[in-house]
C-alpha cells in the first residue's frame, strides 16, 4: 500500500525523517518495496501490509496511530475537528436481507455541489497514486485511504424508494461504473433499490445511480460485509478493487461510525451549503470486544527471553491495550480493530515486534535428538554418488513441458504441463552439452538427471543417464535395488569457500587445434607457452594438450584452443590470424614444425 | 598429458543441499521428504491457510486441471504436516527435529532471482520449551558453518498463517544484508490440525530457498542457468 509522508505528517507532526521512518517500518511494522521522492517535496512509501494486519494498516490513520505508539509520539485525533451540522429526520430506507451485510449505514445529503476538490484532497490522492475525479468522489475515496473503510456515493434522484441489501437474482445484470457489464448470479451480493442493482456489495458501484455534474441530493453508504462473500463475488466476476481488498481482509463494523463522520465532515468541507439529515444505522449484531489472556512467563517461554513484567506492560501501554494482571496473568482488552489477536501466541508477537527481534538472543537447543537420514534421501545420494562414479554429470532441467498427463491451469509460462520422464529434458541437455563439448573440455559427454516425473497415476522419483549412445530411464528404487544403504553416512565435502562461479558468454565459440613437431626432448609445456603468449585475449579454454606421440626421434604434442568473446561475435578470418600468428612464432624454433 | 577427470561434475544445487542436510543432521534433525504435486489439505489447510482467505493469494499457486484438490506444492512446508500426522498417529511424543529438502513451485515470472522451480529447506522442530530464541540459534549456526562464520543473522516481523509470531529473515555476508527467507514459531493451530498438543508442545520452522545459499556461496550472477541442463553451470 501506498502510504504518503506528508498524510501521516498530519496526524503524527513529529514523525522520524524519512530514512529513520524506512528502517522503523522494516524492523517494527512490515517490509517497504518502494521509496519514491515526488516533485512537491512529499515521500510516498510502498511498504507491504500482510493479511494479519490488513485490518487497520491498510490506512494512513491506522499506520500513523501504529507509528505513534510504537515510538511514543503525538496522535492528533481529527475525531473533535469532525464536526457536522445538525442533522434533520430523515426518511432514507435500508432494508437488509441477507447476514452477510454486517451494518449498513446511510445517509442523505441534500443540495450538494458537484465540483472539483480543494488542493490539499487532490494532492492528498495524487501522492498515493489516484486520480481526483469530482468532490464526491475524492471524499469517498480520502475516506477509504484514510481510515481504511471502504464508502459508496449513490445520487439519491436516481433511485427508486429505498435501498435493499440482497443477493442478486441469477441472471440480474449491472454495468459499472468503468461500464463493464456484469451478469451475477445468487451467490452476489448486492445494493438494490426497488427495481435494480445499484452496486456489487464491497466491490463496484454501478451506472444507475451514478453521481453526475448535475446530481443534487446524494446517499452516503458506509457498510461492512461479509469478506468472504465480497471475494467470492469479485473473483467470479474478475473485479478486483480496493474496496474489495479491504473487505477481503475482513474489517471491524466498528470502524463505521468514525467513517461515517468523517465522510460528513469531509463533504461539509467541499459543501459547506449542504443539508445534513439523520445516518440510518442498521447494525444488527454489534462486534463484541474480545479479551484475550497471556502471562509473561508464556511470552518468555515462546520467545526464549527474559522479558521483565515491566517491559511487556510498556507494550500494551504503547498499544493502548487495556488489561488487568494477576500473578503475571494478564487479561487483555482486544481493540475493536485489532481483528487480528485470538490468542496468546498474537500477543507475543506484538511484544517482540514492539521491543525488538535484536533482543532475542542465539540459542542453541540443548536437547539430545537423533538424526536419521530417510530412506529416499538416501536413494538419491547412493544413486548420485554411483552416478558421478561412473564419470556422468548431474544436470537438472525444468518440470515444465508442453505435453504430459498432468496439466497446470494457469502458468505464467508456455509450458503448462509436467515432465512424464527426464529423457525429454536430458535429450535437451546431451544436445547442448555436445555442442559446448571444446568449451567444457570434455571428450564425451555423460550426463543425469535424478527428478521427479508426473503421470496420470501420480508422481514418481526417476533415474535417467544418458551418453552419446543410449539415454536409460528408471525408477530411482529399482535404479538403487540390491544396493545397501542402512549404515548411509553423510559425508562433509569441504567446498572451497571462495570458488567462484564464471557466468559465460552468450556469444559463439570457435574451437581450433594445433598439432606440432618437436625434437624429443622438448618439454609440451615450452611449446604450450608459446601458445598462450601469442593466443591473444578472447581464448576462454586452452591450450589443452590432448594427444602426444613419438616418432623418429620426433614429438608430436596436440593442442585445442577455445576463442569466445563477451561482448560479439569472433569472426573465422581473426582467428585464422591469432593462428597464423601462432604458427609463425612456432616456426621461429629450431626443428619445430606445425603439422 | 592433461589428467582426465573421469569422475562426473556435480550440479552446484545438489553440493548446496548435501552441505545443508549434513549441517543439520549434525545437529540432530532427521531428514523427512513429500510429494510435490500435494492435495490442498498438506499444501493450505493444515497450515492454517483457509480456503477463501487472502492469505491463499500470498503464493502464486499452480493448480492442476481437472484436479480440484491438487496444486504443485508451494513451499516444503507440507512435509512438516504429513510428518508431524504420522508422528502423532504413532504414538510418540516430541521433543522431534525434521530437516526436508524439496522442489517447489511458483506460477510467477521468471527472472535473474525467481524461478517457477526452486529449492526449500524446510525446518521444523518440536519440544516443551523450544523457543523463537533457538531458531535464531539454530539458524545462526547454519549459515555460519554454510557461509562461513563471518556472517550475521537479523530478524523482521512477517507474517504467515502458520507461524506465530513470523519473521523474515536476513543474512549479512561481505557486509551486505541479504534477505533469505521466512520462520517463526509454529502456530498452535498447525500442531493441533496434526494432533500434537500445542498446550504442551511448541517450536519453531523456517523454510529459506536454498539457490539464494548457493548464489551466495559460489557468487553466481543468475539463478535460471541451475535448471537449463547446462554442464557449464557445474563448475565447482
Amino acid at each position: 500500500m501506498k502510504i504518503s509522508y506528508n498524510w501521516l505528517k498530519s496526524y503524527i507532526p513529529d514523525v522520524p525523517e524519512v530514512e529513520k521512518l524506512s528502517d522503523i517500518f522494516t524492523f517494527h511494522i512490515c517490509e517497504v518495496e518502494s521509496l519514491e521522492k515526488l516533485l512537491d517535496g512529499d515521500v510516498v512509501f510502498d511498504i507491504k501490509i500482510l493479511p494479519n494486519r490488513a485490518h487497520d494498516l491498510l490506512s494512513h490513520r491506522g499506520i500513523a496511530h501504529e507509528l505513534a505508539s510504537l515510538l511514543d509520539i503525538k496522535f492528533i485525533d481529527p475525531t473533535p475537528k469532525y464536526k457536522v451540522p445538525e442533522s434533520k429526520s430523515t426518511n432514507l430506507k435500508i432494508d437488509i436481507e441477507s447476514d452477510k451485510c454486517r451494518r449498513y449505514m446511510g445517509r442523505i445529503l441534500r443540495g450538494v455541489k458537484i465540483g472539483p476538490s480543494p488542493e490539499w484532497a487532490v494532492a492528498h490522492l495524487e501522492s498515493i497514486g489516484q486520480r481526483s475525479i469530482n468532490n464526491m468522489v475524492d471524499a469517498a475515496n480520502i475516506v477509504m485511504y484514510d481510515c481504511g473503510q471502504p464508502t459508496h456515493v449513490f445520487d439519491l434522484n436516481k433511485i427508486q424508494e429505498k435501498l435493499i441489501v440482497r443477493f442478486a437474482k441469477d441472471g440480474e445484470e449491472l454495468t459499472t461504473l468503468d461500464n463493464k457489464n456484469c451478469k451475477l448470479t445468487s451467490s452476489n451480493l448486492v445494493i438494490a433499490d426497488a427495481k435494480n442493482v445499484l452496486a456489487i456489495a464491497g466491490v463496484k458501484g454501478g451506472k444507475i445511480a451514478e453521481v453526475d455534474n448535475d446530481t443534487k441530493d446524494i446517499i452516503l453508504e458506509v457498510a461492512n460485509f461479509d469478506p468472504t462473500s465480497v471475494r467470492k463475488t469479485a473473483q467470479m466476476l474478475n473485479i478486483f478493487t480496493d474496496a474489495k481488498k479491504r473487505f477481503e481482509n475482513d474489517l471491524s463494523p466498528e470502524l463505521g461510525s468514525y467513517a461515517m463522520l468523517e465522510f460528513s465532515a469531509l463533504i461539509l468541507e467541499m459543501c459547506p451549503e449542504a443539508s445534513f439529515e439523520d445516518v440510518v444505522d442498521i447494525y444488527p449484531q454489534k462486534a463484541k470486544q474480545k479479551k484475550v489472556s497471556v502471562s509473561v512467563n508464556y511470552i518468555n517461554k515462546r520467545l526464549g527471553s527474559n522479558f521483565s513484567k515491566e517491559e511487556i506492560e510498556s507494550v500494551w501501554k504503547k498499544l493502548n491495550f487495556e488489561y488487568t494482571e494477576k500473578n503475571g496473568e494478564y487479561e487483555i482488552t482486544v481493540p475493536f480493530l485489532r481483528i487480528d489477536i485470538t490468542g496468546p501466541y498474537d500477543l507475543t508477537e506484538d511484544v517482540i515486534s514492539i521491543l525488538g527481534y535484536d533482543r532475542l538472543e542465539e540459542k542453541l537447543p540443548e536437547i539430545k535428538l537423533e538424526s536419521k537420514i530417510n530412506e529416499t534421501f538416501a536413494k538419491m545420494l547412493l544413486a548420485r554418488s554411483k552416478l558421478l562414479n561412473e564419470g556422468y554429470s548431474e544436470v537438472m532441467t525444468y518440470v515444465f513441458r508442453d505435453k504430459g498427463e498432468v496439466g497446470v491451469l494457469a502458468s505464467a509460462s508456455d509450458k503448462k504441463f509436467l515432465r512424464t520422464n527426464l529423457t525429454d529434458g536430458l535429450k535437451e541437455s546431451l544436445k547442448l552439452n555436445q555442442i559446448n563439448m571444446p568449451l567444457l573440455g570434455m571428450k564425451e559427454i555423460k550426463i543425469f538427471e535424478i527428478g521427479t516425473i508426473f503421470k496420470k497415476s501420480g508422481e514418481e522419483m526417476h533415474v535417467a543417464y544418458a551418453d552419446k549412445k543410449e539415454i536409460k530411464e528408471t525408477t530411482l528404487s529399482q535404479f538403487v535395488s540390491g544396493e545397501s544403504f542402512s549404515d548411509f553416512k553423510l559425508e562433509s565435502r569441504n567446498h572451497n569457500l571462495e570458488a567462484k562461479f564464471k557466468m559465460w558468454s552468450l556469444f559463439p565459440f570457435i574451437a581450433r587445434d594445433i598439432a606440432v613437431w618437436v625434437p624429443e626432448n622438448i618439454e609440451s609445456e615450452e611449446v604450450e607457452k608459446i601458445i598462450k603468449e601469442n593466443a591473444g585475449d578472447v581464448v576462454v579454454r586452452g591450450p589443452e594438450l590432448f594427444d602426444e606421440f613419438k616418432k623418429e626421434g620426433q614429438i608430436s604434442y596436440a593442442f585445442r584452443l577455445v576463442f569466445q568473446s563477451f561482448e560479439r561475435t569472433l569472426t573465422d578470418e581473426e582467428i585464422n590470424s591469432v593462428m597464423t600468428k601462432i604458427t609463425n612464432k612456432i616456426k621461429e624454433n629450431n626443428g619445430w614444425q606445425v603439422r | 598429458m592433461n589428467k582426465e577427470n573421469t569422475k562426473g561434475r556435480e550440479h552446484p544445487l545438489s553440493m548446496v543441499i548435501n552441505e545443508a542436510v549434513k549441517i543439520f543432521t549434525d545437529l540432530g534433525f532427521e531428514v523427512a521428504s513429500g510429494p510435490e504435486l500435494e492435495d490442498v489439505w498438506h499444501n493450505f489447510d493444515a497450515l492454517n491457510v483457509p480456503k477463501d482467505h487472502p492469505a491463499r493469494d500470498m503464493q502464486d499457486t499452480f493448480y492442476i486441471k481437472g484436479q480440484e484438490v491438487k496444486v504443485l506444492r508451494t513451499h516444503t512446508s507440507n512435509v512438516q504436516i504429513r510428518f508431524m500426522e504420522n508422528f502423532a498417529k504413532s504414538g510418540k511424543k516430541p521433543p522431534f527435529a525434521v530437516i526436508s529438502v524439496g522442489k517447489c513451485f511458483r506460477n510467477e515470472a521468471t527472472d535473474a532471482t525467481h524461478e517457477m522451480q526452486f529449492y526449500q529447506i524446510e525446518g521444523l522442530m518440536i519440544g516443551e520449551d523450544i523457543s523463537m530464541a533457538n531458531l535464531k540459534g539454530v539458524l545462526s549456526h547454519f549459515y555460519k558453518k554454510m557461509l562461513g562464520e563471518d556472517t550475521k543473522l537479523r530478524f523482521r516481523p512477517s507474517f504467515f498463517p502458520f507461524t506465530e509470531p513470523s519473521i523474515e529473515f536476513d543474512l549479512k555476508y561481505k557486509g551486505r544484508w541479504i534477505e533469505m527467507g521466512g520462520a517463526g514459531m509454529v502456530h498452535p493451530k498447525v500442531l493441533e490440525n496434526c494432533g500434537i498438543d500445542s498446550g504442551k508442545y511448541q517450536g519453531f520452522a523456517f523454510g529459506p530457498g536454498l539457490e539464494r545459499a548457493m548464489v551466495i556461496k559460489y557468487v553466481m550472477p543468475d539463478i535460471r542457468p541451475a535448471y537449463q541442463g547446462d554442464l557449464r553451470f557445474n563448475q565447482v
